[in-house]
């Protein structure tokens, strides 16, 4: 009897098995209509009450101990002020939190997603999008949206407009970390940077695109080298692309074979550019994080006599930011999650020179501690996204192989 | 009636192993294989097409990256199983040879990441050895010759690695072969040791040991996280440029990824197909170097300078390659528990200049949840395959002693999750997961890792259990006991070496997943290879030293465990003795043993 009803279950089993896995291969989803919808003016003590014993799976890149220390911090305030948990899931790519997303919808689950909150900025951005893995804005409804300094350009990613679909969480720019001792006048131009790797062979280098850092390195590159920089803010011309990048091959051409390894290997990302200047293989370390010196000091990665400097035209910059996807399970939370992390305390915290070292993205005057001694630097605006692929393309034809 | 009940239970079980163990395939495999030719439900897309295989073949240095990734492969596998075998014959009977059992067990707990740190740490040009060469000689080491970041590099670090796994599986299946009666009969026949350990072991060993090749060649061939670490980045092999793709947001380079995979795993299949037939030609084919009497006695003036310039270097290889598998080991070890204590060790610093429990203190409030999901999650995984590789086993063996139910299951089935990219089965697993309820992470998670454990334990166990000797069932058997009592007190205490050994592996198998671990537990199951593996792409080499040592010491446990139960049980001449006292004991039995044979 037993026996039957076990057999009977596993066909029930092995039944559901099969129709998921046909359905699999088959199924074109629905857009359903999400019931949750966050409406246009936040009723925030409901919102509140609502977040109260819910536990936020937050995915956001796992790889800095000392930003992970940052959202243990936040965890605790959370649990202390608002009753609801963060929950840092720690992924080495958000990618994988995209394409996770992208299976759910698939799936027809719009609602009860695992996914509650995520750290993303750029081609993410425009990916999740145009996938409608963001459907709802809320970033200007948040009551901390009052400090946000709008000078920043915190409507736009990478030229995207965000229309509210993720708040504005730090700043990024784009520079170069030296160490005093060795190198006292570093390189601030890319014809400077040129001549500096003819007299120091071997001891310059920049991670391999299409890593996040080595195609910005390109981008700064290109745009110091470009007759007119204008063109990189507009979509790529294929008809023009190769005219328009040639002073950049040029100038690699001649940089790769004074390089690190003679060009043959790259660092694999800022960090290890880091590791290097530490280990003394590389003069130069790249970072997006302007106050990455003081951090790193402070954590011992660094040496004393290290300091960071931008390239003379100034720094790429942009920002990175929080969204909540489509079907999150605890909207509320992340709500409540967002609003903390964009609180002046919060983002004072973010900013100790000490620990993480982020810049801010609220007005000066609600800065306090160490942060408010943050540096930032003259900025540059990222180009069309357009051009990141292009880039990266035309890198790999070249140099990839 | 009570024949109808057996014979239900026993299809009902036989049943539920192959769900359980090759239903997640369904989904995985129709999965990358629609990807593969661009048909995307996500995306409305439905007409297949070989854009994606376009794309690949346009992709610059695509051609070389898969020659490189062909040619890492095979040259390390073939390495591994040469050193390995140079190493069996030159010491398996030595004395020494219970000391370097004891070594394997570190050495194989040392998980391939951690290993991978320590070594390139080792050998970059600002790293431990160069900087010891400065502060000596004067002299910086690999400035000129590159090893990291190279494919050599790539290649030695993976033989090393290996090469302690084959001697790790070695140990349970020499057991079970006659080795001391075999060397014995072969040297009355003349031969001396060393040809008697290539004419009459090594053509046992080899297909035993079929299933652990296949295991490190598409492990070689698929590995990404080692090769991140060590291995060259223009080109960069195949998997890391599909890892690459795969982690970039842009959907088309997604279809260029699946299409990169499919390629991957059509390789494997090539490369499985080329160790049997390999092994084929060796050991069933040309066969007549087995018995051909030239070349055999060693005063014989007919051995050509050739076959003893070979001997030579191939007696060096084994000790070289014993040698540098326990120096890197180790140093690859002092290296990260070093780092895991330093706050800084800049270049050109011998010693860390600044000491810190720091970074120790602010992890460990926060370890002993990660630890406890990782191990519950391991053992429970590793024993849960081991039922199901017991049951198949019993009912695939031919020698079965009930021959009603047989089911002979294709190998390339069996070693799927192994040699299939992980990444491109976990996609239609987590979908089909998704559709099915993916809330149940836990369930999810224990049942990928199941599947995962599933083929190392079967590869494991099923060397001991072809070489079982049947004779044993037949007389007990005949002495009256039911199928089951011997089988439950004379088979399983003979394998139980190998069934424990078997463990220890599913174990850290499981302790090593990080992939199935994050996709399908959505983040909601930490474990220390989720936690290490996110670290990595920090590169702060001492965080990355705490976890690294976490998921060496876990499986350090479980290995050294398994060989000590190994080492006591199993057939009683292989048994290490306790005691001077037991050691006649067990020399009387033997005797007598052996005298009852010879009758």
């Amino acid at each position: 009897m037993k026996n039957l009803m076990e057999q009977k279950m596993l066909k029930k089993v092995i039944l559901k098995i099969a129709i998921a896995t046909v359905f699999v291969s088959t199924s074109s989803f629905s857009l359903a209509q999400d019931t949750t919808t966050i409406s246009k003016n936040l009723d925030w003590p409901r919102i509140e009450k609502q977040a109260k014993g819910q536990t936020v799976y937050f995915y956001a890149w796992g790889g800095s101990q000392q930003i992970n220390n940052y959202l243990r911090w936040a965890d605790k305030q959370l649990q202390q002020q608002f009753d609801v948990r963060l929950q840092h899931v720690k992924v080495d790519d958000i990618s994988t939190a995209i394409s996770r997303l992208l299976a759910e919808k698939a799936a027809g689950k719009v609602t009860g997603g695992t996914i509650d909150m995520l750290w993303i900025n750029g081609e993410n951005f425009k990916n999740m999008k145009q996938n409608q893995l963001i459907t709802q804005p809320f970033a200007q409804q948040l009551p901390s949206w009052q400090f946000v300094n709008k000078d920043f350009p915190v409507d736009n990613d990478f030229t995207e407009p965000t229309e509210g679909l993720e708040a504005p969480w730090g700043i990024g720019q784009l520079i170069f970390i030296h160490d005093k001792k060795r190198t006292p006048t570093p390189p601030t131009s890319m014809k400077q940077l040129l001549t500096f790797a003819q007299q120091n062979p071997n001891k310059f280098s920049y991670p391999q695109p299409p890593s996040f850092h080595g195609t910005s390195f390109l981008k700064t590159a290109l745009l110091e080298l470009v007759e007119d920089p204008a063109l990189l803010y507009q979509a790529v011309d294929e008809k023009t692309f190769v005219k328009t990048t040639q002073p950049l091959w040029q100038y690699l051409d001649q940089l790769h074979p004074l390089s690190w390894q003679q060009g043959k290997q790259f660092p694999t990302s800022s960090a290890h550019t880091m590791q290097l200047l530490d280990d003394g293989e590389l003069d130069l370390a790249i970072s997006f994080n302007p106050n990455e010196v003081s951090s790193a000091q402070s954590n011992g990665t660094l040496a004393e006599t290290t300091d960071s400097y931008a390239m003379e035209n100034g720094a790429l910059s942009n920002i990175h930011f929080l969204s909540i996807p489509f079907n999150a399970n605890a909207k509320q939370g992340a709500l409540v999650a967002i609003n903390f992390l964009l609180s002046p305390e919060a983002q004072s915290k973010k900013g100790d020179l000490s620990q993480w070292g982020d810049p801010s993205v609220l007005k000066t005057q609600y800065i306090t501690g160490s942060a408010a001694n943050t540096k930032l630097f003259k900025s540059v605006a990222e180009p069309h996204p357009s051009w990141q692929a292009a880039l990266e393309q035309a890198w790999q034809q070249r140099y990839g192989h | 009636m009570n024949n109808c009940i057996k014979k239900t239970t026993k299809t009902s079980i036989l049943i539920l192993v192959l769900v359980l163990c090759f239903l997640p395939m369904l989904p995985g495999l129709s999965g990358l294989l629609l990807a593969a030719f661009a048909i995307n439900p996500r995306l409305n897309q439905f007409h297949g097409s070989l854009s994606g295989f376009e794309q690949l073949a346009q992709f610059p240095g695509i051609s070389q990256s898969i020659l490189m990734t062909l040619n890492v492969s095979i040259i390390s596998t073939f390495l591994s199983v040469l050193i390995s075998f140079v190493i069996l014959r030159r010491w398996y009977q030595s004395k020494h040879w219970q000391k370097i059992e004891n070594a394997i067990a570190p050495i194989l707990a040392l998980p391939h990441v951690a290993f991978a740190i320590g070594f390139a740490f080792l050998f970059t040009p600002s790293g431990f050895i160069s900087r010891l060469s400065t502060e000596l000689f004067e002299f910086a080491l690999f400035t000129d010759v590159q090893i990291i970041k190279h494919q050599l590099g790539l290649i030695i670090g993976l033989t090393l690695k290996e090469v302690p796994f084959i001697l790790f599986m070695s140990i349970a299946l020499l057991k079970q072969l006659n080795i001391k009666q075999s060397l014995q009969c072969a040297q009355s026949l003349g031969f001396s040791q060393q040809q008697a350990w290539l004419k009459v072991i090594f053509p046992q060993w080899l297909p035993k040991m079929r299933f652990s090749i296949i295991a490190i060649m598409a492990y070689s061939l698929s590995v990404v996280d080692v090769s991140l670490i060590i291995g060259p980045s223009i080109p960069s092999t195949l998997p890391v440029m599909i890892w690459s793709w795969l982690n970039e947001s842009n959907l088309d380079t997604h279809l260029m990824a699946a299409s990169g995979a499919l390629v991957l795993a059509l390789l494997c299949v090539l490369l499985v197909y080329t160790v049997i037939f390999v092994e084929w030609l060796i050991v069933k084919k040309c066969t007549s170097w087995q018995f051909s009497g030239r070349k055999t006695l060693t005063g014989c003036k007919g051995i050509s300078l050739f076959t003893r310039l070979s001997k030579a270097s191939l007696a060096g290889l084994g000790s070289l390659g014993l040698i540098s598998v326990l120096l890197a080991s180790s140093l690859s070890l002092i290296m990260i528990i070093v780092w895991s204590f330093s706050k800084r060790w800049p270049y050109p610093h011998i010693l860390p200049s600044n000491w810190s429990l720091q970074f120790w203190q602010s992890e460990l409030p926060y370890l002993f949840d990660t630890f406890v999901t990782s191990i519950g999650l391991a053992m429970l995984s590793a024993t849960i395959a081991l039922l199901l590789v017991l049951v198949l086993l019993e009912v695939n063996n031919r020698n079965n002693i009930s021959h009603k139910v047989r089911l002979v299951i294709p190998m390339i089935l069996i070693v799927t999750p192994i040699i299939a990219p992980q990444l491109s089965l976990l996609l239609g697993i987590q979908l089909a997961a998704i559709y099915i309820g993916a809330e149940h992470f836990y369930l999810w998670v224990l049942w990928s890792h199941v599947f995962f454990v599933f083929p190392y334990i079967y590869l494991s166990l099923d060397g001991p259990w072809r070489s079982f000797d049947q004779g044993f069932n037949k007389v007990g058997l005949s002495l009256g006991k039911s199928a089951w009592t011997v089988w439950w007190t004379i088979k399983i205490p003979l394998l139980l070496p190998a069934i424990v050994i078997s463990m220890a592996v599913g174990i850290s198998v499981s302790l090593a997943q990080f992939l199935p671990t994050l996709m399908l537990g959505a983040g909601r199951i930490a474990t220390i290879t989720t936690e290490a593996v996110a670290l990595s792409s920090g590169q702060d080499r001492r965080v990355m030293a705490i976890y690294a040592l976490l998921q060496t010491i876990t499986p350090l446990f479980f290995f050294a465990v398994a060989l000590f139960i190994a080492k006591k049980t199993g057939p009683l001449e292989s048994r290490t003795p306790f005691s001077f006292k037991k050691q006649l004991k067990q020399h009387k039995h033997k005797r007598t043993k052996h005298e009852a044979r010879s009758i």
